[in-house]
């Protein structure tokens, strides 16, 4: 870490907003993009990113300016998002909901029919929050394992566990819909 | 990974519609500063004085408990 960035974090722990401006700046786009991966909306990922800078703002006189600050914003970003989507599991959608408003931001495949769609959407929804957020990052985003690791702050083979965990009750929660990959 | 599990992801991932646009499309600091802007919530005095007394009326008659926790 360079002196004028240390200077900078030393001066944000002090309190100083120009600091803490620049430093937002600086990380608002590394953060939104982390949390938008996990949680798959863009207005929630911007609340959520902004809850993020909050709470490093809020806890700013407990960080080491000599320890790096993204790596300590992504692990709040992590845990705020892994946050929303326990909440997100808590409420049942209602049965008259149409199934594209349950489903996540992004434009799905034309090939997968409607029907598969909303079921593999809806046991993908079902899963633990913990073992949601390591399979979409490790199945849909393609994030590699490592990557992961660092941001939910456990190690690789913890990684693997939770994604394979998370395609054994994929798969089960499939069949009982009817749909067999 | 094996091979039913390539078409599990597969599947997850078509039906996700592939990875989503990370880049944020607008500048978030003038709404972090409005929220740093805000006035920290304060609470009344006299709320301060209701809980106070409410206090200790439980302390003075504890027969009442069953009641207030009733009526919560």
């Amino acid at each position: 870490m360079t002196g004028t960035a240390e200077a900078e974090l030393e001066r944000f722990t002090r309190g100083d907003i120009q600091a803490f401006e620049a430093l937002f700046r600086e990380y608002q786009g590394q953060v939104y993009g982390w949390i938008v991966r996990m949680v798959r909306d863009p207005g929630i990922a911007e609340d959520l990113t902004l809850e993020t800078f909050w709470r490093v703002y809020l806890a700013r006189s407990r960080f080491d300016p000599r320890r790096p600050f993204g790596a300590w914003t992504r692990r709040i970003a992590t845990n705020l998002a892994i946050e929303y989507l326990s909440r997100r599991r808590a409420e049942k959608p209602l049965d008259h909901d149409p199934p594209q408003q349950r489903a996540p931001y992004a434009v799905p495949d034309p090939a997968v029919g409607a029907d598969v769609r909303a079921k593999v959407l809806a046991a993908f929804g079902e899963l633990p929050p913990k073992l949601c957020a390591a399979a979409t990052l490790a199945m849909i985003e393609e994030t590699p394992y490592a990557e992961i690791a660092d941001a939910l702050g456990i190690s690789i083979n913890g990684v693997k566990s939770r994604v394979f965990r998370a395609v054994r009750l994929l798969r089960r929660s499939l069949k009982k819909r009817g749909v067999c990959p | 990974m094996n091979e039913r599990d390539e078409a599990l992801k597969e599947l997850v991932r078509r039906a996700a519609g592939g990875p989503a646009d990370r880049e944020l499309k607008r500048d978030l600091w003038p709404e972090m500063l409005r929220r740093l802007d805000r006035p920290p919530v304060r609470v009344p005095w006299f709320d301060w004085a209701a809980a106070a007394l409410l206090l200790l009326c439980l302390l003075l008659f504890p027969e009442v408990i069953p009641a207030v926790l009733y009526q919560l």
